[in-house]
């Protein structure tokens, strides 16, 4: 595999930076990769902008701050006008389609939506949409393995809420899978080939 | 917990094995040979007169694991225990589930209500409840220190609140076990603010 930058934006609370924090503890702890995570937020604890960058490599990274973004995960609208224009072309954009309404967009890129806060709340907590969006990403990017990124969640959530977490992030795989799985089927039919990452 | 890793067989402390699993349509007979089978001063502490078969069938019938979830505990093919989660999905008790627990008279003593609760203790926080309660009389000592194992405390006392078989008034001591500090760290992990997280 080669790098991989990844760019988590959202606002304050909805745990974007445990979000990245899990993708990157997936790839380095359980997944036998390198990672990196850079993090920033506001100086208040809910609300205000928030991002994590995380860099992913099979060799060790040297520079962790991401310049062009092979993925994009936001789950506020003004995190998608932010980091939308450092999306490569041809990269993938994965947004919570509650809160973020996408315009304009590189070209090439492939986006997918989810309605990951209201998935949270049906599973029984909206403190879960962050882990909603883990599974989402490893659904359809792929770039790491399922159960590397079950381990990561289960070792980073607290003792007592990880079956409840457990699910949200198999939700977000499962419908990420399925969209990947649509989205091919709709390549296929119209003669198309699906991007997707080499690694 | 999730409801897929049911059927569950465990060993009780006397040797003896019951197979835990929620209950489903076709229990409706073994249901009612098992109520019929509770001794009476067992049964007056049930809310409804559950050896009448179109109680029971009721119960069978109106199966809704998210709001009703009956877990039996099943010995040799026959019911040896029935325990239910209850909660309310509206209204200003959503964040709570009762627990209701009984058991055999050959099953008592052997950790077989501890067990039961024990379960549904689990899968009520799985499932984003903040608090559970119980409802235990006040001479129900086992049925209370099973309750204590689990974390729950006496919370309210109401007087004379109910009658025994013999016509004597006896205190109900409902019991709480609040587990809404363990969504607290998970809160405190999605708030996007402490600067060592994540780093």
């Amino acid at each position: 595999m080669s790098k991989i930058d990844i760019r988590v934006g959202g606002l304050g609370g909805q745990g974007v930076i445990l979000c990245a924090s899990i993708i990157g503890k997936a790839a380095a702890i359980h997944d036998n990769k390198h990672a990196t995570l850079i993090q920033s937020f506001g100086p208040e604890a809910r609300g205000s902008a928030c991002s994590a960058q995380v860099m992913i490599d099979d060799h060790p990274i040297g520079y962790p701050y991401v310049k062009s973004l092979d993925v994009l995960v936001v789950m506020s609208r003004d995190a998608y006008k932010q980091f939308v224009t450092q999306l490569k072309p041809g990269g993938i954009l994965l947004y919570e389609e509650e809160l973020v309404t996408p315009g304009a967009m590189p070209p090439g890129v492939s986006a997918y939506a989810i309605p990951a806060t209201r998935f949270a709340e049906q599973l029984g907590r909206r403190l879960v949409l962050n882990i909603v969006m883990v599974g989402f990403f490893a659904g359809v990017t792929g770039l790491l393995s399922e159960q590397a990124v079950e381990k990561a969640v289960l070792s980073s959530v607290p003792k007592g809420t990880e079956d409840l977490n457990l699910r949200a992030y198999r939700k977000g795989f499962e419908y990420g899978r399925e969209q990947v799985e649509s989205r091919r089927l709709e390549s296929a039919a119209n003669g198309q080939t699906q991007q997707s990452f080499a690694i | 917990m999730n409801l897929e890793e049911y059927p569950i067989t465990l060993t009780l402390k006397d040797g003896l094995h019951v197979t835990i699993r929620p209950m489903t349509a076709s229990d409706g007979p073994a249901l009612l040979e098992f109520f019929r089978s509770l001794p009476e001063e067992d049964r007056q502490f049930l809310r409804e007169d559950v050896t009448q078969q179109e109680v029971v069938a009721r119960f069978v019938a109106n199966l809704d694991y998210d709001t009703v979830l009956p877990l039996l505990a099943i010995n040799e093919g026959k019911i040896v225990g029935d325990a239910t989660l209850h909660r309310t999905h509206r209204g200003w008790s959503s964040h709570v589930g009762e627990i209701r627990v009984v058991v055999a008279r050959a099953f008592q003593r052997n950790g077989l209500g501890t067990t039961l609760a024990k379960y549904l203790v689990r899968h009520a926080i799985s499932v984003g409840l903040d608090k559970m309660v119980g409802e235990v009389i006040d001479n129900q000592v086992g049925a209370r220190r099973a309750f204590e194992r689990l974390g729950f405390h006496p919370e309210a006392v109401l007087k004379g609140h109910v009658k025994d078989i013999h016509g004597m008034k006896r205190d109900l001591v409902i019991l709480a076990n609040d587990v809404s500090h363990i969504w607290e760290k998970m809160e405190a992990m999605v708030a996007d603010f402490s600067p060592t997280f994540g780093g």
